[in-house]
């Protein structure tokens, strides 16, 4: 069989694979190859497509169902700004079907546009699937079953990863996210999600605004979303709740039975203990992601994984193996698109041009957003982290407030806002909110992280108004100082 | 007359012994109970002086007896503006929604004005109270009366006299009509807030912040907007491009923009309606008809006249605004001013500033000036536009000076610019670099993280050596 020579073959055509093999391949001249497999929306051993989990299955179609969903509350909020939709109480139907068509146009629009990023970068795309022979030779077998085989000087993996369910009996009858995405339309009868982390509460939200059936949340924790700063999860909590999904916190699912009529039945135990079951016609599994590292030959070429599954990098994204490389949710760091734009990036620099360019993720944004308007970010230090690394003292400072918009609205969410500050170098530490357009308000506030700016500074700044980002800048009070217990100074 | 410049090393203790032992009624009295002027007064009282402040009677509308605690901002401004923005948005958001596999039946989707302006009043009494209980826990005297300045140490309420160690004029301002034929029967801002109901075709005049926002508001709502402005584009004073920028958005959104004309007379038809007329440069003249309410969004002034200013030595300028130097203080050095009666930098954060900075410098002795740098504003308009520091020289998006890699300056055209902006404004202000801007990694989807991921540069500006 013929060999196809290149500088760099990247397996995956997600965000980091698509940005590190066009980079190289523009930046710094590489004659690059990039393995992605076929096109589709539900991911598999055969399936995948340009453009990865954020495009196809991810971050894209997620923001695009719930933006969707978020009308249902544009439309009861309206009421109180004199609107009359003539759709009586329940407000206007919606049809799932007609959102999913318009996600899937698209998603397939964006896998093209993805094509042709490569295309233009001059890289090679070959359709198929990768597995490697040895650290510097990839083989990639096509559907039907043809193959090639690429010499590569660096091979970059960046395959991404995959829904997982909890192994539970009659687990099979449950959905992930990929075919939740992917549902032609919404079953009559309760939605069950189970867990807590910003894909279960997202898809919470995304039902809640469509669906005419009771929607149900349920996880093992006390609370959802943990990582995130303690007060934004309770704030996230509360609006969950008040918008009118049920919360299960505390619960353990054991068994999912079918009936005979479809329908599903739910059975858990409850915080108290008691065996418990729950109606459904849908069940969602939103309980983990893992690396997809099967059936690449890493074993076989020695490439150490860790202790999750994931492929072991050191800061500069290198392997156990040299020559080999890997980037983005494969190697389950931070499992975001820009991180991953970022890991791209940097190990584009290095491996062509050996600008020492390490991976930091000290001031990544972590964003969830439930709703249109219940999205919560934090950036930096959560007030428990802060408290726990540093010495000195950790002033916060808390403002929960109603935002104008549902002043007249008549929705008794709130906003919740936080800073953490080092008291004694006045450096702030952390941002955090939960509300309405909170990764608009934030981004800039990165910014400000990331030049280690004071609280002083902050209050410097004039606001503009009337916005609830002046709220950022405005907070004269401290609302509690925390002893730190750990040893570093900021 | 040189007037000596009063001591500022005076003890706090002292001034409240002063007061205390009746050489004056109070430390400081502050004329308006806007934004400048309930900062200021509450602050100053916080520090530990005493303090009253003079507002007139609430009213919608403002006059020279019709006033309010809260001020422009919260009665007659920023407030119900945006207030009337966001019912205005959810014009946009119906229409969006069908894509979005929504049965909104649009025939029968209707607006019930009156509904939205009782919403907003009820609103509007809320601040207001809620503005009284601020002063009132900051333990300020509110006496309700109209104001004026004696002398340097005196103020009159509606015949009633009282002394003051320093005054504090912060009366803000009001809209003003241009002086042509049947300005009358035009409408200003302040009534814009309060119309019985949405004009279907209405004619604004004027290019700035101001006219754009209600031109916004009223074609969202689903009115036939013209607006009338002499300049080539509007929003005189933004960047060139972003100017450009927002006129092409707008009229893409539907406004008629009628650049580069000047309004002659406004007369009522027969009908009832009205029928505004305009000389283009070249002399001749258009009419527009069949207009349901002409809006004069043409500027404002100042609100010093009858304050008794001038006999009391206040110098004012020549649009009649209070002179003032970095530290706020006027040609009277126990006389202080604030806020849109200055004419700096008219918005509700600067005027909070100077009141902050006025209460430093008369109660703590801390002579404080206010930081006009990196000052960020939005304009509520349909698109969006915000901005921090305005470059005298072009820029789009991100302006970067040369030599030191600052980011000097930022302009953004789109939804969510005023929040999108404040962050940012912080970053400028802390003196961020392009590095570190492009260094951050974007929270995604958002619209915000495209300007950390701006990596061409579109042109280089240098400023002749």
């Amino acid at each position: 069989m013929a060999e196809e020579h290149f500088d760099l073959v990247t397996i995956g055509a997600g965000s980091g694979g698509v940005r590190a093999s066009r980079f190289a391949a523009t930046l710094y001249g590489a004659k690059v190859a990039c393995v992605e497999l076929p096109f589709g929306f539900v991911a598999s051993e055969e399936i995948g497509g340009a453009g990865g989990t954020c495009v196809i299955r991810g971050c894209v179609p997620k923001k695009l169902l719930v933006y969707g969903a978020a009308f249902a509350e544009e439309f009861a909020d309206a009421r109180g700004f004199g609107w009359d939709l003539a759709a009586g109480q329940a407000g206007p139907a919606h049809d799932w079907a007609s959102l999913v068509q318009l996600k899937d146009k698209e998603i397939r629009r964006l896998n093209t546009t993805y094509g042709n990023i490569l295309k233009n970068a001059g890289v090679t795309s070959i359709e198929g699937r990768g597995k490697l022979l040895d650290a510097n030779t990839v083989e990639v077998t096509a559907l039907d079953g043809s193959k090639r085989i690429l010499k590569a000087k660096h091979i970059l993996i960046a395959t991404g990863g995959v829904a997982t369910k909890i192994p539970i009996e009659g687990a099979e009858h449950a959905i992930i996210s990929d075919e939740a995405l992917a549902l032609e339309r919404l079953p009559e009868g309760p939605i069950a999600v189970l867990g807590a982390g910003y894909i279960a509460t997202e898809f919470a939200g995304i039902f809640r605004g469509t669906h005419r059936h009771p929607v149900h949340l349920m996880f093992r924790g006390d609370k959802v979303l943990r990582g995130f700063d303690e007060e934004c999860r309770d704030q996230v909590q509360e609006n969950l709740v008040r918008r009118g999904v049920t919360v299960h916190p505390g619960c353990r699912p054991t068994k999912i039975v079918k009936q005979g009529d479809g329908s599903l039945v739910l059975h858990y135990v409850d915080g108290s203990g008691a065996e418990q079951q729950l109606g459904c016609a849908l069940v969602m599994m939103a309980t983990g992601r893992k690396p997809r590292v099967e059936g690449l030959g890493l074993e076989a070429v020695g490439i150490k994984m860790d202790s999750a599954g994931a492929i072991s990098v050191d800061e500069f994204s290198r392997t156990s193996v040299p020559g080999v490389w890997a980037v983005g949710d494969v190697t389950n760091r931070i499992n975001l698109t820009p991180v991953a734009l970022m890991e791209g990036m940097a190990f584009a620099k290095h491996v062509l041009r050996f600008d020492v360019v390490p991976v930091s993720g000290q001031d990544v944004g972590t964003c969830s957003s439930q709703f249109k308007d219940g999205f919560s970010v934090g950036l930096g230090y959560t007030e428990e982290q802060a408290t726990k690394e540093f010495s000195g003292n950790i002033d916060v400072y808390v403002s929960r407030f109603r935002p104008m918009k549902y002043t007249i609205s008549g929705r008794e969410e709130k906003t919740l806002m936080k800073l953490i500050v080092h008291a004694e170098s006045d450096k702030v530490l952390g941002c955090h909110m939960v509300g309405p357009d909170a990764p608009e308000i934030m981004q800039g506030l990165a910014v400000a992280l990331k030049c280690e700016a004071t609280k002083a500074q902050f209050d410097s700044t004039v606001g503009i108004h009337p916005t609830a980002a002046e709220e950022f800048v405005t907070m004269r009070s401290r609302t509690r100082r925390v002893p730190g217990t750990g040893s570093r100074a900021p | 007359m040189n007037v000596a410049k009063l001591s500022t090393s005076i003890g706090l203790s002292a001034r409240v012994a002063a007061s205390a032992s009746g050489e004056f009624d109070y430390d400081l009295f502050t004329l308006g109970a806007g934004s400048g002027g309930v900062r200021g007064s509450r602050f100053a009282s916080s520090y530990g002086a005493k303090v009253a402040v003079a507002e007139l009677p609430f009213d919608y509308v403002s006059s020279d007896t019709k006033g309010g605690v809260g001020g422009t901002c919260v009665l007659r401004g920023c407030v119900p503006k945006k207030l009337m923005v966001y019912a205005s948005e959810y014009a946009d958001d119906f229409k969006a929604a069908a894509g979005f596999g929504w049965a909104v039946p649009h025939e029968h989707v209707t607006h019930s004005w009156t509904a939205f302006i009782e919403a907003k009043r009820k609103e509007l009494q809320r601040l207001n109270g809620a503005y009284k209980n601020t002063l009132k826990n900051a333990k300020v005297e509110l006496i309700e009366g109209r104001g004026r300045v004696v002398d340097g140490h005196t103020v009159e309420v509606d015949g009633k006299r009282f002394t003051a160690r320093n005054i504090l004029i912060a009366v803000g301002g009001r809209p003003t009509k241009l002086p042509i034929p049947g300005a009358e029967l035009c409408i200003t801002s302040d009534e814009a807030l309060e119309l019985p109901d949405c004009p279907k075709k209405v004619a604004v005049l004027g290019g700035g912040y101001i006219a754009v926002e209600f031109s916004g508001i009223f074609s969202r709502m689903g009115s036939e907007v013209h607006t009338v402005f002499r300049q080539p584009l509007p929003l005189r004073g933004f960047d060139e491009e972003v100017r450009k920028f927002a006129a092409e958005q707008y009229a893409a959104a539907g406004l008629h923009l009628h650049p580069g004309v000047t309004p002659q007379s406004v007369a009522r038809q027969p009908d009832g309606k009205l029928s505004l007329t305009v000389a283009h440069a070249d002399g001749s003249t258009e009419t527009l008809t069949g207009l349901d309410q002409v809006m004069m969004a043409t500027g404002r002034v100042p609100n010093t006249a009858n304050l008794g200013l001038a006999e009391a030595g206040v110098t004012l300028g020549k649009r009649g605004q209070v002179l003032v130097d970095e530290y706020c203080r006027t040609s009277v050095p126990s006389i202080w001013a604030v806020g849109d009666v200055i004419d700096r930098i008219q918005l509700t954060p600067v005027a909070l500033m100077e009141g902050m900075a006025v209460a430093k410098s008369v109660v703590l002795g801390q002579l404080t000036s206010p930081d006009y740098w990196a000052v960020p504003s939005a304009v509520f308009s349909n698109p969006e536009i915000a901005t921090v520091v305005r470059p005298s020289c072009g820029g789009w998006g991100v302006v970067v000076d040369a030599a030191s890699q600052k980011v000097v300056g930022m302009h953004m055209v789109g939804a969510e610019a005023g929040e999108i902006m404040q962050g940012f404004a912080v970053a400028v202000k802390v003196g961020v670099t392009k590095a570190q801007l492009d260094s951050v990694v974007g929270i995604h989807p958002s619209a915000a993280e495209e300007f950390v991921t701006m990596r061409t540069v579109t042109r280089k500006v240098r400023k002749d050596a």
